[in-house]
């Protein structure tokens, strides 16, 4: 038997928590999971990334491989192969539809494609790639002062250090710039960082449970780690990687948002409406962080 | 004699793929270890950046900080870009620490919280190993 589990249409960061419940549904059947996204019209770096942390979370304890039926428009196959998505879709699921064939192509909007983060080395091949791709994207198209280019590369290093440091698993990461129209009707850049590992909660629990007692849970772990710059480590240096993303972010009207198991947090700047910290949502496996920055103004951050 | 460090000469030594750039705890440590090595015997030590592209938080703490904390009283860091000073610069105000930077002219400045820079400001004259210039900056006394 099979459990089918739809794509969203419009898969990001808002449509996640209605695939997260399909999987939640998915994963609590102990069926072979099938998912459909054969009507989507589009995903954002978020939506590619969960959906491999989706697989990697399906197929763990030696559960068949999961299916993947991929979109039937070709204009949003073509762009997901652009994205390197199917690269790394193909070690996680069975494929089932026209996979486009060969390696993605260099893109002007994909700063970096689907990337594997395991180690500490794919960091520094993140790193290093993207500060050959991003900068003239930055400067020229978002207005980021050329200086602060290299904060990008920072606040994308330590957002893929979260996954070799804490998930316990691989990841994925993935960096885009496209004009949001619907949301923003500005440019952005977004990075989104995907596993399917221990998330915050575990790994915050042995040196954090007891100091929040009844109020612990993913959304007390998320806050530790993200507003109080919390780390499992008693190293009085560590928790500087989430600092020093909010900072940077915050310079320049960013975005960052960390869903880990069953509760979503976020800093929003004033173009944003997302809800600081949400809470009792479907469960789903690790943790997948969006950091988005916006095209500048005209008034100087 | 005060021992320089050429960092990017150990990050490509210590790092397999001839990456420049300073990211990730794992390559701090590593590098970290390096310097530690040679700088057993003293207490005050020149860090060069030169070549080093980016530095991320993790690396600065890894590096600058715990060299500071456990190593060293006097850390003088050369070569530094404003990307490097955007990772450093926060992780020492976190700890409550400071360095001082060589500028391009040769002059120095203290890095840190306020607090911290004066009184290491106050220890390099003390010891001689600075003196103040015009305009209130600090130059190298014994390099």
């Amino acid at each position: 038997m099979t459990r089918l589990v739809d794509v969203p249409q419009q898969f990001d960061d808002r449509s996640f928590d209605q695939f997260a419940a399909g999987f939640a549904q998915g994963a609590a059947s102990g069926e072979r999971m099938l998912f459909d996204a054969h009507a989507t019209e589009w995903a954002s770096p978020y939506g590619l990334v969960g959906l491999l942390a989706a697989g990697q979370a399906a197929r763990r304890d030696g559960a068949d491989r999961p299916l993947l039926t991929v979109p039937a428009s070709a204009q949003v196959l073509s762009y997901w192969a652009r994205a390197g998505f199917f690269e790394a879709a193909a070690e996680l699921f069975e494929l089932h539809g026209k996979v486009p064939r060969g390696k993605h192509a260099a893109e002007s909007d994909v700063l970096l494609p689907v990337t594997p983060v395991r180690a500490a080395e794919d960091v520094h091949q993140v790193v290093s790639h993207i500060q050959q791709r991003a900068t003239a994207i930055l400067t020229s198209e978002l207005g980021i002062d050329p200086k602060a280019t290299m904060g990008f590369a920072m606040a994308l290093s330590e957002a893929c250090q979260n996954i070799v440091e804490h998930a316990g698993t691989g990841g994925w990461v993935a960096v885009q710039s496209y004009h949001w129209r619907r949301r923003l009707a500005r440019r952005v850049v977004v990075i989104a960082v995907a596993d399917a590992g221990v998330g915050f909660r575990h790994t915050l629990e042995p040196t954090q449970a007891k100091r929040f007692g009844d109020r612990w849970g993913d959304g007390a772990a998320l806050e530790a780690a993200l507003i109080q710059g919390v780390s499992r480590f008693r190293d009085p240096g560590r928790g500087q990687g989430l600092k020093g993303i909010r900072n940077y972010l915050s310079r320049w009207e960013g975005k960052i948002a960390i869903r880990s198991g069953t509760a979503r947090i976020a800093i929003t700047p004033s173009w944003d409406d997302d809800a600081p910290l949400t809470e009792g949502l479907s469960a789903f496996p690790g943790s997948q962080v969006l950091l988005i920055i916006p095209e500048q103004g005209t008034a100087k951050p | 004699m005060i021992p320089r460090i050429d960092v990017h000469a150990i990050l490509q030594a210590s790092i397999p793929g001839l990456y420049t750039d300073l990211v990730t705890r794992p390559t701090g440590r590593v590098v970290r270890e390096h310097i530690e090595r040679a700088i057993v015997d003293t207490t005050v030590a020149l860090i060069d950046f030169t070549g080093v592209g980016c530095i991320d938080y993790s690396c600065a703490d890894e590096i600058v900080a715990k060299l500071v904390r456990e190593r060293v009283e006097v850390l003088l860091l050369r070569g530094l870009t404003d990307g490097h000073r955007m990772a450093i610069e926060p992780v020492l105000v976190g700890h409550g620490l400071a360095v001082v930077v060589e500028l391009a002219d040769g002059s120095l400045e203290v890095l840190g919280p306020p607090e911290s820079a004066a009184a290491l400001r106050e220890q390099l004259i003390a010891r001689q190993l600075a003196h103040p210039i015009a305009g209130g900056a600090l130059a190298l006394t014994a390099a």
